[in-house]
């Protein structure tokens, strides 16, 4: 979002001034008084989306598309900075007491009321993407700030979009602020969906080639035309190499954009939910593990507790008890999934808190071993 | 006294089995009841000590007193026992809460988080009433067994558990620190000064607290935030001290040497933890105020549930226990915080282990 120098260079003169009332208000000797937390909580009970450190957000309307596809509109508090076309964010849900993120696209390009649109379609077994279609209007949500650079580079080239099932999220936003900013680019967008299951957001994006004819819209329905190939994506635009281009959709669909561009891959930006978690393989002998920062690696056999293996690797993991009672020895598992040796639980492959001495892997690991995790 | 029980391997293996079984039935249902359970007691304790604190400044007359006084000792006991000490367990670290982490809270009492951290939830959740091993068992001041060696000092016991008692907060805050091995030259200097150096920092700073920090901001009425701050430390150290001295030291509760766990199993761990600790009787508030540390023996056995399902689970850890023939040791605060008393009083005399016949 645009912010004027002048601000800017006021809030740049301000700073040594705010830094050191804010250390003062920091200072352990103000305790409890200087609880920011437990004020903010006692705030939150007038006002639920009331916070002077996090972006959160009042759930002010909710549009289904599809049956497994839904929007959320959301007005943010002011701790929000605003976003471009194409970013993402994290969505914070409670979800079943526990604070639960994931990240989604903005559907919705910066609008003057300032409201936000994330579209999300239902996994299988999400629990957070089932937890965010459960939600109502007046619920309150945690935000991070805008991320990713996922945009059209500026200047004139001509682009092409393409995008499959719940890909299309970041490219709506991106078609809504270049027809306001640059309505004169060349602009194609190719989305691929199936019309027996439905074509995300078929009857917006028809709307908007309507309002604006510069915009050229193929939708692919996979239903008769079958899945769509390198061939096809020639074949509908035919100057496709002169075409800066997006993609944003399922794995499959991104290998196979991949193909098309293959030996010119830096004409292409791609956009992919979330982070490709290790495989879970049980039956391999041993898994690698990332741990720490500076990086260290090290390997784990299977069965063996992590604790183990991190001492014979040579390195010194905080620890206590080694029987999975005191809890010295938990880390932040930012990906990949471990058995509980102890209770032969199995994780889920996401970010959650473990401990080394009761947990053996099933896949290659990425631990931090600061148990807050680095984003607090 | 009740007999200690010992059973034979495949036994334990299948009280281990029974046990884990409850666990993971119970693990299953935790949820958003136990998350807004937490959070309602820590708002209901910030509560109480906003009122409480507010009282005490701005309050007129010996009423308002005695409300303020009696408000943040409520505020300050159920911050530690069901806030702090559980959160610190790790009872909650699931709801990725960063102010309600294990490794990360920070409570209302002289005890440093991370010295606590070490004395209890490591040292004595594994050592538990371990003979020389659990620092817990006597606070290293206390003889409340005949294998603990009896010297002179232990026939005026009861005046030192008075004392102990009275500045409860104190003897936890410097357990950690292991004076005792500095005194006997069994320490450095250097190491001393580096477990002496959080200590310190805690302890300064709750003082400036509570009796710097509030009187000031209360002007002329320092006095009596002075006083009353004072007074709801004192009430809360003796509530803390009587909960926790009838979790492992009533007549019932046997103790363990470090021979008896050589090559413990998970069977005879958890054989341990229920035959080391005791539970106490009594209403939802009086188990709230505990920290559901009245369900010590559930707690021993999984020190990180979330503490209100102890409850849930302790007619089925009863039925256990009655099933392997195991005593489970329970009664009300009084009956129990008695057999305490007189443990202690009879400890205090070099009393001589009993016959070995009883014992086995």
């Amino acid at each position: 979002m645009d912010r004027s120098p002048s601000a800017s260079s006021s809030r740049a003169d301000g700073a040594p001034l705010r830094g050191r009332i804010a250390r003062l208000w920091r200072h352990p000797l103000l305790a409890p008084l200087n609880d920011g937390a437990a004020w903010e909580r006692a705030a939150q009970l007038l006002r639920a989306d009331f916070s002077l450190t996090e972006v959160r957000a009042t759930v002010v309307g909710v549009e289904q598309h599809l049956p497994d596809l839904t929007s959320l509109w959301l007005r943010p508090n002011r701790r929000f900075r605003g976003f471009l076309p194409g970013q993402h964010l994290a969505l914070t849900l409670n979800v079943d007491g526990a604070r639960q993120s994931r990240c989604f696209s903005l559907s919705q390009a910066p609008r003057a009321d300032g409201l936000l649109r994330l579209t999300i379609k239902r996994q299988p077994q999400g629990v957070v993407s089932a937890a965010a279609h459960a939600l109502k209007v007046g619920q309150t949500v945690g935000l991070s700030q805008a991320q990713g650079r996922f945009a059209a580079r500026p200047g004139d080239q001509p682009l092409l979009l393409i995008s499959a099932g719940s890909g299309v999220t970041p490219m709506i936003a991106i078609v809504q602020g270049l027809v306001v900013k640059q309505p004169q680019r060349s602009l194609t967008l190719i989305h691929c969906g199936n019309s027996s299951s439905g074509i995300a957001c078929a009857d917006e994006l028809n709307d908007l080639a309507r309002q604006w004819p510069g915009l050229e819209l193929i939708l692919h329905d996979s239903a008769c035309s079958g899945r769509l190939n390198p061939a096809q994506i020639a074949a509908y635009v035919p100057d496709w190499q002169q075409r800066e281009a997006l993609a944003c959709g399922p794995s499959a669909f991104m290998a196979m954009v991949e193909q098309r561009y293959a030996g010119r891959l830096a004409q292409l930006q791609q956009e992919r939910f979330g982070f490709v978690a290790a495989p879970v393989d049980p039956d391999a002998p041993q898994h690698k593990v990332r741990f720490g920062d500076p990086e260290q690696v090290f390997t784990a056999a299977a069965g063996q507790s992590l604790l183990n293996a991190a001492i014979a690797a040579g390195l010194q993991p905080r620890h206590g008890c080694g029987k999975g009672i005191c809890r010295s020895c938990q880390c932040r598992k930012r990906s990949g999934s471990v058995r509980n040796l102890l209770t032969n639980a199995i994780s889920g492959n996401g970010e959650e808190l473990i401990q080394l001495c009761i947990s053996t892997p099933l896949s290659a690991l990425d631990l931090d071993p600061q148990p807050q995790g680095t984003n607090r | 006294m009740n007999c200690k029980t010992r059973l034979d391997p495949a036994s334990l293996d299948a009280l281990a089995h029974d046990l884990d079984q409850l666990r993971l039935a119970i693990n299953s249902q935790v949820g958003e009841r136990d998350a807004r359970h937490i959070c309602r007691v820590r708002g209901t304790a910030q509560a109480a000590a906003i009122s409480g604190r507010g009282l005490l400044m701005f309050g007129f007359g010996p009423v308002s007193w005695v409300l303020g006084v009696l408000s943040l000792a409520t505020a300050k006991i159920v911050e530690n026992m069901e806030v702090g000490h559980n959160v610190m367990h790790g009872q909650y670290d699931w709801m990725n809460d960063p102010t309600l982490n294990s490794q990360s809270y920070e409570w209302d009492i002289v005890c440093d988080g991370d010295h606590w951290r070490h004395s209890h939830n490591v040292q004595h959740h594994d050592h538990t009433n371990i003979v020389g091993k659990d620092h817990d068992y006597g606070y290293g001041m206390l003889r409340l067994t005949e294998s603990q060696r009896w010297s002179p000092w232990n026939l005026l016991q009861p005046l030192w558990y008075l004392l102990l008692a009275i500045n409860f907060q104190w003897g936890v805050a410097i357990h950690d620190i292991k004076i005792g091995r500095y005194l006997k030259r069994r320490m450095g200097k250097e190491e001393f000064r580096q477990r002496m150096r959080p200590f310190l920092r805690k302890a300064g700073r709750q003082l400036f607290k509570d009796y710097v920090l509030f009187p000031a901001l209360a002007f002329w009425q320092w006095p009596r935030v002075l006083l009353g701050n004072l007074l709801a430390n004192l009430i809360r150290n003796l509530w803390t001290n009587a909960i926790i001295f009838c979790g492992h030291f009533t007549t019932d509760a046997h103790t363990y040497s470090r021979e008896e766990v050589r090559n413990e199993s998970r069977g005879q761990w958890y054989l341990r933890q229920i035959q080391g600790s005791s539970n106490l009787e009594g209403g939802r508030w009086f188990h709230l105020l505990s920290g559901h540390l009245s369900h010590q023996i559930e707690h021993h056995l999984f020190p990180d549930l979330p503490a209100p399902r102890y409850a849930e689970i302790a007619p089925q850890v009863r039925e256990i226990c009655a099933r392997y023939g195991i005593h489970y040791n329970t009664g009300s605060f009084w009956k129990q915080y008695w057999g305490v008393l007189l443990r202690m009083a009879r400890h205090s005399l070099p009393t001589r282990p009993r016959l070995a016949a009883q014992g086995s």
